[in-house]
């Protein structure tokens, strides 16, 4: 469960300025999910928002359920080169098939990081189809963002022991949904390798003592947008009362620099 | 004209989970975030009796200046259930009950709630239902209590699911189709477009903002729907306040 949040009462104040990339957004066409998200829809809330870039991938996966979906996100990225940076999402049960694509996704594509969805692939995050995946991003320089919440596999506890198994960069998205956020802090804690996204999280003093306890630089802003508003996200850093310095790094520097964006 | 902003639900007192919020917190929260009213139920007491946990939480709202009104909190596995609800409702004056089927370990589709049920449409008040709970709240567990009681009003929290991936929300919304007598709140919901598509599908009239504190943060979860992308202002007023005034009986 959540502890106790701390009482807030911070207004909504305007951002710092400077830059804002986020981390954790989605673009796809999933007429079974109601989910219809082309690149226009994002980059037009990106605007609404004053989100200057951010990190797009697929609802679903490759190989299988998706398989024009690196081509689709390698098409979005070339149509707002300035805008949106492309992850390759990936399931982790066709093994070789995934790592050659991770390889291309990378080192041809351009793309800069691995999504992987326990809930989508059926695979644990310690499995070591996926810990294979894993290093091999990590060999290729890209971090890993795995989807992180309440569900079975995704939590932060089984990402966690995948984070024991790799030195590949692992950020905990969503950092833990609604019951696990405080255990997504202890096992950053314990990890190195491992840092927080706060995209759909609903609790704004969570982020704040995320930053307490872990540093500014182990936490990054996402939005998990379109669904989840980016204008609505950006919001909640907001309201965490972070310092001007805290919020550059939380908004942009963090990601920029995991990623290699110059911006 | 400002319209009124009614939290639909919020929660006051010691709580056995280490959750308090006193009533002085929440209406410096209220103001803080430009909440003119709130709906307030009781935190489950550390000492597990919510009989006299309503009644501190009758006096609370009596001298709140009209910005809280209470529901009284039942637990069905209580003897006696039906009769604390009716003594809520009737001597205490609430506008509604709280049913939390988490903290009180029961399945909401049990029919031994149905009795309670029984008491809050005698009286014509709603029933609000603490939702989203796996094995014990799903909405259509929801939507089978609702559907038992076409004549009572039902609201679920959390818009009737927690899943982060939103793998519930196919599951409220077939809730919300089935029983036309069960609407949602807003609080800690996953994808605002969720909120939006349930407004454009089911009607504005179905959704109501609740912050649910001291769990979620009432300046967000406002936010969350002053934000969203609904249709026209006569709506968002309506999920703002106007549909909680209907449903608790405000002026």
């Amino acid at each position: 469960m959540v502890s106790s949040p701390a009482v807030l009462h911070v207004p909504v104040r305007p951002r710092t300025p400077g830059p804002v990339i986020d981390s954790h957004t989605h673009i796809d066409e999933v007429p079974a999910l109601g989910w219809i998200d082309p690149p226009a829809k994002l980059v037009a809330l990106f605007d609404r928002a004053g989100i200057d870039r951010g990190v797009v991938m697929p609802y679903t996966e490759t190989p299988g359920l998706n398989p024009l979906a690196i081509e689709y996100t390698a098409d979005a990225v070339a149509a707002y080169p300035d805008r949106l940076i492309g992850y390759v999402r990936l399931h982790p049960w066709f093994e070789e098939e995934a790592a050659a694509l991770l390889r291309r996704a990378v080192t041809e594509l351009g793309m800069k990081g691995l999504k992987l969805h326990p809930v989508g692939t059926l695979s644990h995050p310690a499995d070591s189809s996926c810990v294979r995946l894993m290093d091999l991003a990590a060999d290729l320089g890209v971090p890993v963002l795995f989807h992180c919440g309440d569900e079975p596999m995704t939590t932060p506890l089984s990402i966690g022991a995948a984070a024991a198994l790799t030195s590949a960069t692992i950020i905990l998205g969503h950092m833990g949904g609604y019951f696990h956020v405080d255990e997504a802090i202890e096992v950053a804690e314990r990890h190195g390798n491992v840092l927080l996204e706060t995209s759909a999280m609903p609790y704004p003093a969570k982020i704040r003592e995320a930053v307490d306890r872990l540093g500014a630089e182990r936490v990054l802003f996402a939005s998990d947008g379109p669904g989840c508003r980016p204008h609505l996200e950006l919001d909640k850093v907001l309201l965490a009362g972070l310092s001007p310095t805290e919020e550059r790094r939380v908004l942009c520097d963090n990601v920029a620099e995991l990623l290699g964006v110059k911006i | 004209m400002t319209p009124l902003v009614v939290d639909g639900l919020g929660f006051i007192g010691p709580s056995l989970f280490g959750s308090d919020q006193s009533k002085k917190s929440l209406l410096a929260r209220m103001e803080a975030a430009g909440v003119d009213v709130t709906a307030v139920a009781v935190n489950r007491p550390p000492d597990y009796n919510l009989a006299p946990a309503n009644t501190w939480l009758a006096e609370a709202v009596a001298t709140s200046d009209d910005h809280l009104v209470g529901l009284a909190r039942v637990d069905p596995n209580h003897r006696g259930a039906a009769e604390h609800a009716e003594h809520g409702l009737s001597t205490l004056g609430l506008h509604g009950l709280l049913l939390h089927p988490r903290e009180e370990v029961f399945r909401i589709d049990d029919g031994r709630v149905d009795v309670i049920v029984d008491v809050a449409g005698a009286h014509g008040r709603p029933v609000v239902v603490s939702a989203g709970w796996p094995w014990v709240a799903e909405a259509l567990q929801v939507a089978e209590l609702a559907a038992r009681h076409p004549d009572v009003r039902f609201v679920m929290t959390n818009g009737g699911q927690f899943n982060i991936s939103g793998l519930g929300q196919f599951d409220a919304e077939l809730a919300l189709q089935r029983c036309a007598n069960l609407a949602m709140f807003t609080n800690g919901v996953y994808r605002q477009d969720f909120i939006e598509r349930v407004i454009a599908e089911f009607g504005a009239d179905r959704v109501l903002f609740a912050a649910a504190s001291p769990q979620f943060e009432v300046a967000y979860e406002l936010l969350r729907v002053q934000n969203a992308d609904v249709p026209n202002e006569a709506q968002r007023a309506r999920v703002l306040g106007r549909n909680a005034c209907d449903l608790y009986g405000l002026a």
